[in-house]
């Protein structure tokens, strides 16, 4: 059966060339600083402390340029502190070995206080990359070797987390099919409570990782037709219905115990095809693997849903539950960014902090519906909530996408 | 891996590659401020009637004021207001040194950086609409709502003394979905999705920092500038006639002396108000009604009391049935600067409509944008217009917004830099 299959990708998967190691070269610490750090003198200096090199991004006679204050620095720390003197067009800079991200800095507008990052330097030709100047690469030379070697490789400590997230993903199948096979009982006993119930509990898991399992298509069927599409099976609802092949999956049990509110015999045969699909579903992610970008591309992915599905209430248009699958498309994409932080944070703490403040204020803004008297433990999202609330919580998520974002391309090109 | 070159076409604009770029815009981009076409009062250069040739490019650092006030009006705008939604100081200033970099990235005819980067997994920082557009004459003018000077922001004692919220005024019926906001962008162009994209990309850099309150779109300039013929409202009526035309009325009305507040010098308050028309009933009402109510005549655009679009009004003139020939409750009498106390606004408004309302009528009106230096002017008319104005039977004002508008930066620094130092 796993031989015919094949993933459906939604997105680029870009493939990660992370083969060959690049030499011992590590990011120690980066940062904002304020304008004291500006004004280290330019130049290498050899011996005590970090190399400083001062980048000055200007627009003189109208041209945009990136200018360093030295082109080649001894292997160790070194320290670059970057001003944005006038130029407009250059927004970011990064420090690049073999087209890989050694250090950078973004939101490098005309104005603002200097910046700096500083890196573990090996012996090798490095560029200095300035999106948006007339001459956007500068050649920067690191000679000899570093003293000390490095910790760590970004790349391994990204790996660990890749790991634990494909363990996290199994996870969520596991409780998903034993959810599952509780709500099967429920209707299949009659008892609309109970199922509703068990509905409420089921429902959080595949909102959880959708992102990464809503590509299988089962074998023999066409990537088209949705008769073998698992995320169909599993998953469509009204405003996804395909006539030809008609109502299956959650969705199906959704609309007949909080529309219809009864159970009957198509109800119990949309259960057990649920039931069976589900199971299909937790053998063939079996396998699945991770790069970090999946995982940033995944978050993302959650968020797409939160703002395209839950905040218009299209995904829970019979039980309202909106909220709860919401919260746990959240606590999916925030697993992801969980275990690409100990990485993102040594390639970018600016951005890992960022991302990480707007996922706190993104539960902060969902805590105020929590409530444990209600199916799903959140508000019902009804046409009423949604009038007043929905800005307010796409507002959040959109704080969110923002940030996150920026870090697949830059986990996907971490050292 | 370098992909932002200027060759491949990606990173600028079609217009900034040289072909067919006029003079003038080159003069904007080389940085030569002053040209003819940033300034208002240039003598040297007769400002054309109707639009602005596509390539050109107003300058954004080093001028007196910024742009889109004292600009030659261009034909679409697109005004946002933003809800403020980052706490931190810090937060607001690279917001606004963000923005102003990308605003004068886009009034080269530029992009904010690749539309297609060459990573795979990276996400373009511009969502690409402008890309093959020309400068179009864009302006994007930033103004700070009453909110930047409020307890988050540590700037209370920047507020200048005679800014603040705008107070109830009469007959207006306003939505709070459609009123207020922390920040302002007014973004004008010759090309609609020019002025468009620009506010599309600025608002998702806002994201986490501040988010859209309210928009409008408007299309057609409403308002006459110097040098400009007179275009009209979507009542039919010629609108602008006696705006705020020459460089001493803009010293006296629209340009802050900085008096209370350096950081304002060379700013100026922007008032704007979206403005629903009863389109249905004023397309049923009989002509000479319609000119009673505006004061003019609506072909020629010429005062009830005179014959011609320019002849100044003579409030005192009577009609043969004895009344004054300028009802005094029309909208011309009431606004008039000689019953103002010589009062006058810089007026830059635009149409707009937005489709068919739930109640089944025309959704249009007027995004009126006036500009002076001390909101009180607008609160001084529009008290006098919401008490008596006969054009109140045919509009309302459900929208509004009041901003404080800091000068150009200068190169190298950005819109409101002087109000954090």
């Amino acid at each position: 059966m796993q031989s015919s299959l094949f993933l459906r990708s939604r997105r680029v998967r870009t493939v990660a060339g992370l083969a060959g190691v690049l030499g011992a070269v590590a990011l120690v610490a980066a940062g904002c600083s304020g304008d004291g750090d500006a004004t280290a003198k330019p130049g290498a200096t050899p011996s005590g402390g970090a190399s400083k090199v001062d980048v000055t991004l200007t627009a003189a006679s109208g041209t945009d340029a990136c200018e360093l204050s030295s082109t080649s620095v001894p292997a160790g720390p070194v320290t670059f502190t970057v001003t944005n003197k006038d130029s407009a067009a250059i927004n970011e800079v990064e420090l690049l070995l073999n087209n890989r991200i050694v250090g950078e800095k973004e939101n490098l507008a005309p104005g603002l206080a200097a910046v700096s990052f500083t890196a573990t330097l090996d012996g090798g030709a490095y560029e200095f990359y300035c999106p948006g100047a007339e001459k956007d690469t500068v050649a920067f030379t690191v000679t000899g070797q570093a003293a000390a070697a490095p910790t760590g490789s970004v790349q391994s400590i990204l790996a660990d987390g890749t790991a634990a997230y494909g363990t996290f993903v199994q996870s969520q199948l596991a409780a998903m099919v034993v959810g599952v096979g509780n709500l099967k009982k429920a209707v299949d006993a009659g008892d609309l409570a109970a199922a509703q119930q068990a509905y409420a509990t089921a429902r959080p898991f595949y909102e959880k990782i959708e992102s990464d399992v809503d590509g299988f298509v089962l074998p023999g069927f066409k990537a088209t037709d949705n008769s073998g599409n698992l995320d169909y099976l599993i998953d469509m609802r009204a405003s996804s219905l395909d006539p030809a092949v008609g109502w299956h999956g959650i969705h199906a049990v959704e609309r007949d115990l909080f529309g219809k509110k009864k159970i009957d015999a198509g109800t119990k045969k949309y259960a057990a095809e649920l039931a069976t699909n589900v199971a299909k579903l937790q053998d063939l992610a079996k396998g699945l693997e991770f790069k970090p970008e999946d995982l940033a591309n995944g978050a993302a992915g959650l968020l797409e849903e939160v703002q395209a599905n839950k905040i218009t209430g299209e995904e829970e248009k019979y039980s309202h539950l909106d909220l709860a699958t919401f919260a746990g498309n959240v606590e999916g994409a925030e697993q992801a960014f969980a275990d690409l932080q100990p990485g993102l944070e040594k390639i970018d703490p600016d951005l890992a902090a960022q991302v990480s403040a707007q996922f706190d204020a993104v539960k902060t803004t969902l805590k105020k519906y929590q409530d444990s008297s209600v199916l799903g433990g959140y508000a019902l999202w009804t046409p009423e909530l949604r009038k007043t609330d929905a800005a307010t919580l796409s507002r959040a998520i959109q704080g969110l996408q923002q940030p996150l974002s920026k870090v697949a391309e830059k986990v996907a090109t971490a050292r | 891996m370098n992909g932002y070159s200027h060759d491949d076409g990606r990173f600028s604009r079609r217009a900034f590659l040289g072909a067919g770029v006029g003079g003038l815009a080159v003069g904007a981009l080389a940085g030569v401020g002053g040209t003819a076409w940033a300034r208002s009062d240039g003598a040297d250069a007769p400002a054309p009637s109707d639009g602005v040739p596509p390539a050109t490019a107003y300058p954004f650092y080093g001028q007196a004021h910024q742009g889109g006030i004292a600009t030659p009006q261009q034909r679409h705008a697109i005004f946002a207001a933003y809800d403020l939604t980052t706490t931190d100081p810090r937060g607001l200033q690279v917001l606004l040194a963000r923005w102003s970099a990308a605003i004068a990235q886009f009034q080269r005819g530029r992009s904010l950086g690749a539309v297609e980067p060459t990573r795979a997994s990276a996400v373009p920082t511009d969502t690409g609409e402008a890309a093959d557009l020309e400068p179009s004459g864009l302006t994007v003018t930033i103004g700070l709502g009453p909110g930047v000077f409020d307890e988050r922001f540590g700037l209370a004692d920047r507020k200048p003394a005679r800014f603040g919220p705008l107070p109830a005024l009469p007959s207006e019926r306003l939505d709070p979905k459609l009123t207020g906001g922390d920040l302002s962008l007014q973004a004008c162009a010759e090309d609609p999705q020019v002025a468009y994209h620009a506010i599309r990309v600025l608002s998702r850099m806002a994201q986490g920092s501040a988010a859209v309150r309210w928009t409008v779109m408007g299309f057609g300039r409403a308002s006459a500038g110097k040098g400009q013929s007179t275009p009209r409202n979507l009542m039919g009526f010629k609108d602008g006639t006696r705006n705020i035309k020459s460089d001493a009325d803009l010293a006296q009305f629209v340009w802050h002396d900085g008096a209370d507040q350096a950081w304002m010098k060379g700013g100026t308050y922007q008032v704007a108000r979206k403005i629903q028309m009863n389109i249905e009933n004023w397309d049923s009402d009989f002509i000479a009604d319609q000119q009673a109510v505006f004061g003019r005549t609506k072909q020629e655009g010429a005062p009830l009391s005179g014959a011609h679009e320019f002849d100044v009004p003579d409030f005192a003139k009577k009609g043969a049935d004895g009344e004054p020939a300028i009802p005094a409750t029309s909208h011309v009498a009431l606004a008039a600067h000689e019953n103002n106390g010589g009062l006058k606004i810089l007026r830059r408004s635009y149409n707009f409509t937005d489709g068919m309302n739930a109640d089944g009528q025309i959704n249009a009106g007027l995004l009126f944008i006036a500009y002076m230096n001390d909101p009180a002017a607008f609160v001084t008319l529009q008290t006098k217009l919401g008490q008596s104005d006969r054009l109140n039977e045919y509009i309302a004002h459900v929208g509004s917004g009041v901003f404080a508008v800091p000068p150009a930066p200068a190169s190298g620094s950005y819109v409101g830099e002087a109000l954090f130092s």
